[in-house]
């Protein structure tokens, strides 16, 4: 034997985990509501994935970033809302533009980048305002290819039913309020690049449309809706209602304690973030399961035995179990938030935390939920007697 | 109880040296790999755009339009029908995006105007009482055509990025009116939109026969110029690889004389004129002669202007041959047989099938059927993608190791190893069955992998801390092993299976890089469910009968 085992228990425990259950209570509820409060008041840190727009990776060819410079240079740039973060290390920031809309100054910037990367002859004008036309004027007359090569500079793929017919020297290019909003978007791009490009370069580049932003929104939301609903039901078939509700809160619980992390470090709510919420809920019923288990087997053997001492029982016999458990995923968690890079920055914090979370509610959410949904009403009285008698 | 009969201990090493199998060709080199079979060397992971680079577009094609163009055409079409039967009529109107409304001057003559209607498309929906007739498009209709919207987009998009054949993108159809377009390992995307952009150039044009007669050696007059023919490309690829990998990389492009000049590919003489351009092509499909054994045809058709344009060309030159040359190729030079007017005109010769396919989607592919906007876009450079890599791996690794230290230290060296034994098969299968599935591996999915790490030794915990419990109410070694497995099997079960919910929504919900965080998450605990109820328990029941212990070193 080379060395021995050590045990992170040594030998059965026995706390009164429930009997803190009125403090769990409060703490929970204090913690959601603050949550709930707080997406409210202060709201989500919603990366582009949900709100749509721009995220450009950049990294200074010589030496650092230039925080200041840079966020003065585009926060004037004409693109709207414009943040900076530096992203890994001193030479790397992340530029995040927020979403374009199709206004009128869009269009003004499409004309700088057509001056700038097609000649300063050009001209571009939005068409008539209950439209998004947008009409271009070339220096010379060019023909239908070099049309579209000329405008493709500007990120804008046409078709060929969109041009102007023989060699002409102006191009109204018909598209509706929302196609423009999507081009924008290119547009803001070309000009950030332009902008930034001789000192910087770009590394990677996120464009979310508005329209598929929403869409993303509209999945995620019902992809944890779905999740919830299908692990509830699993555990309620497997087990007893009260199971399935108890693990229902439990996942509710540990999914607005989440969202409340996101708000309180404005975290970047992005589709990673979604994932780790999932995540968590996956973690957490894994664990409230495990629980769950040994108190139906126990239920089956200690008929005679109060519902809370008996659910105490389960929860200490399972304790070694549950801290070995929380200690192998968090330690490999905590090998993501350490060495996983700025990428998956936000979503190995938010596993982190629910590592804890979606312990804690297994315990005093999950099993403390059979306690208020009165799971076996007459082992509940024995539990009652017993409290009646200390008391006397 | 714990003990595996003998044909399940085969099948476990069996099925674990075909995990090793799958996952081999990961970390095989390439000399080696070249020298094996096909499909076995295809068994590999790949790596995801936000690890290699490249860029990921969704497109959304602009199918309204392309609906509201159609419904323009047919009324024109309708409008024209109804004159030719002197069907006197108020009035024909589009209404956007559903049907066209006729309104007719006399309402006797309904039955009239519906059989004239029935000429133009007798696959129309008629509708509407007294002197208005609604026609629309059924569903089904509707519905096949934008799939072949899409798909010929999909086919024009390949054709445009993929030039060379060497990009290997991934073009598919995404819902109803989306197109997911991935390119690995591209820097420029400007490069990339342009191509997107960049319609090829259909015209068609009248072969110059007196040059032809004269062969490659006649001079050729200055209205005239020599195109290589579209077999003669295929040839010169064939038989001469170097020079056509130089007219591909040749910038600016090559004019297609001085490829004939130059390389002497099969070249014919057109006239330099154009008699109609492919803006002015509405459609072209493949389709089967009415008579003659139905043998397989193309047909087109063209707009008004093209119509009236060809109309003309072929009147004045049948017999001669007419070439259509997309890009910088002929594609086809079908002889002309008679006067092509009415804007539709078929191509026939001796074609197959495929060929006339083939043809068609050539002659289709001068313009994209619907705009294309761009609503996503993710680029990631490739140094971006190293240092991904890099993260991951590091983060890989560093996570498996302390989870493994923490393993040995609880439970020891025996139990801790088994435990850390089962891990790394766990890992394995999830790589083979990765490679297996030839899914791609994204940097969310390096942080699935370590999650798997960090959840795929909770079986090993519940058994091990089920088997101290037993072996504290005074067990033998054996019994506490036997019982402790058994007793904590349903938790493992369960725990797994509720986690497994929560991982397959991910994948059904989840899109781009969430797919592949899903993909490596519900595999690894798949996988896990296997070495957790069958690798751990043969693991156990082979040590207890080689050790007989007396104690459990738990």
């Amino acid at each position: 034997m080379l060395w021995r085992p050590h045990h992170l228990i040594r030998a059965r425990t026995n706390f009164d985990f429930l009997g803190k259950r009125k403090i769990a209570l409060v703490l929970s509820t204090v913690i959601n509501v603050a949550s709930l409060v707080g997406v409210f008041v202060f709201g989500l840190n919603f990366g582009i994935d949900f709100e749509g727009g721009i995220a450009i990776q950049v990294k200074a060819k010589q030496g650092n970033v230039q925080l200041e410079e840079l966020r003065s240079t585009l926060g004037h740039l004409g693109v709207g809302e414009v943040s900076l973060q530096e992203f890994g290390d001193a030479s790397t920031a992340l530029i995040r533009v927020q979403r374009q809309e199709g206004s009128n100054q869009c269009v003004v910037n499409a004309e700088r980048v057509m001056k700038r990367r097609a000649g300063d002859g050009w001209v571009v004008r939005p068409g008539p305002a209950s439209t998004g036309d947008v009409v271009f004027t070339a220096p010379q007359a060019l023909d239908a290819v070099n049309w579209r090569d000329a405008v493709s500079r500007v990120g804008l793929t046409v078709q060929e039913r969109q041009l102007p017919r023989g060699t002409v020297n102006s191009a109204k290019i018909d598209m509706t309020p929302d196609q423009r909003a999507e081009w924008c978007q290119q547009v803001a791009i070309k000009l950030v690049e332009d902008t930034i490009g001789s000192n910087y370069e770009l590394r990677g580049t996120e464009s979310v449309g508005p329209k598929i932003g929403e869409e993303l929104m509209r999945n995620g939301i019902l992809a944890v809706v779905a999740t919830l609903a299908a692990i509830a039901i699993y555990v309620w078939f497997r087990f007893e209602w009260q199971f399935g509700v108890g693990a229902l809160i439990a996942l509710l619980h540990d999914v607005l304690c989440t969202v409340g992390l996101f708000v309180l470090l404005q975290l970047d709510f992005s589709l990673t973030a979604l994932a780790a919420l999932l995540t968590i809920a996956g973690y957490s019923i894994n664990d409230t399961v495990v629980i769950f288990d040994r108190v139906r087997e126990n239920m089956r053997r200690y008929k005679k035995m109060g519902l809370i001492e008996l659910l105490n029982f389960s929860i200490n016999e399972t304790l070694a179990r549950t801290l070995m458990t929380s200690g192998t995923v968090f330690v490999a968690v905590a090998a993501l938030v350490l060495f996983g890079g700025p990428v998956l920055y936000s979503f190995s914090i938010a596993m982190l935390w629910g590592v804890i979370v979606g312990t804690y509610s297994s315990i005093w959410v999950a099993s403390a939920c059979l306690v208020y949904l009165k799971l076996r009403p007459e082992q509940l009285r024995i539990d009652e007697e017993k409290a009646e008698k200390a008391k006397a | 109880m714990l003990n595996l009969q003998r044909w399940q201990t085969i099948a476990v090493i069996a099925f674990t040296a075909l995990a090793v199998l799958f996952a081999l060709p990961n970390v095989l080199p390439a000399v080696v790999l070249d020298h094996l079979p096909g499909w076995y060397q295809q068994s590999r992971i790949n790596l995801g755009l936000d690890l290699r680079g490249g860029a990921h577009f969704l497109l959304e094609a602009d199918l309204r339009s392309v609906l509201n163009e159609r419904l323009t055409n047919l009324s024109d079409s309708v409008r024209g029908e109804l004159r030719k039967q002197q069907v006197p009529f108020k009035d024909i109107t589009v209404e956007q995006g559903r049907a066209v409304n006729v309104v007719l001057r006399d309402e006797t003559q309904r039955a009239k105007a519906i059989e004239a209607i029935r000429n133009v498309d007798p696959s129309l929906g008629v509708s509407g009482s007294g002197d208005t007739i609604r026609l629309a498009y059924s569903e089904q209709d509707l519905f096949r055509r934008k799939k072949e919207v899409i798909d010929q987009s999909i086919e024009i998009l390949r054709r445009r990025v993929d030039e060379t054949g060497t990009i290997e993108p991934t073009i598919v159809r995404q819902g109803d009116d989306r197109i997911l377009l991935q390119v690995p390992g591209i820097k420029d995307t400007t490069d990339l939109k342009r191509k997107i952009n960049q319609t090829a150039k259909l015209t068609f044009h009248l072969v110059n026969e007196d040059a032809a007669a004269a062969g490659p050696a006649g001079a050729v007059p200055p209205t005239t110029m020599m195109v290589p023919t579209r077999e003669g490309m295929q040839e010169l690829r064939r038989s001469n690889p170097k020079a056509w990998e130089e007219i591909q990389a040749a910038n600016p492009r090559m004019s297609p004389e001085q490829i004939c000049r130059r390389y002497q590919p099969q070249c014919l003489p057109v006239l330099k004129r154009v008699i109609v351009g492919g803006e002015d092509l509405d459609d072209a499909k493949s389709t089967f002669e009415q008579q003659q054994g139905g043998r397989p045809i193309i047909s087109f058709t063209f707009n008004a202007a093209g119509g009236r344009a060809f109309c003309a060309a072929t009147r004045a030159n049948i017999g001669k041959r007419l070439a259509i040359q997309l890009d910088n190729e002929i594609i086809s030079a079908p002889v002309v047989q008679s006067a092509i007017c009415g804007g539709s005109g078929i191509i026939t010769g001796t074609f197959t099938t495929q060929q006339t396919q083939e043809q068609a989607l050539l002659l289709r592919s001068g313009a994209l059927p619907a705009t294309l906007t761009i609503i996503e876009e993710r680029t990631v450079g490739a140094d971006l993608g190293a240092d991904a890599i890099r993260d991951g791996t590091v983060a890989a690794l560093v996570g498996t190791a302390l989870v493994i230290l923490l393993m040995l230290i609880v439970y020891g060296p025996v139990f801790g190893g088994f435990a850390s034994l089962a891990m790394m098969v766990n890992m394995l299968l999830v790589f083979a069955g990765m490679s297996v599935l030839g899914a791609s591996l994204t940097l969310p999915g390096i942080a699935g992998l370590v999650l798997t790490v960090g959840m795929s030794v909770d079986s090993n915990v519940l058994i091990y801390e089920r088997v101290r419990e037993e072996s504290a109410n005074g067990r033998s070694p054996f019994s506490a092993l036997a019982t402790g497995y058994e007793r904590a099997l349903t938790a493992v079960i369960d725990s797994n299976l509720t986690a497994l919910i929560a991982g397959v929504l991910l994948f059904g919900f989840g899109s781009g890089p969430i797919r592949g965080f899903a993909t490596s998450l519900t595999l690894g605990l798949l996988t896990h469910l296997f070495t957790a109820t069958i690798f751990t328990r043969m693991l156990l029941s082979l040590w207890v009968r080689w050790r007989r212990p007396t104690a459990l070193p738990i």
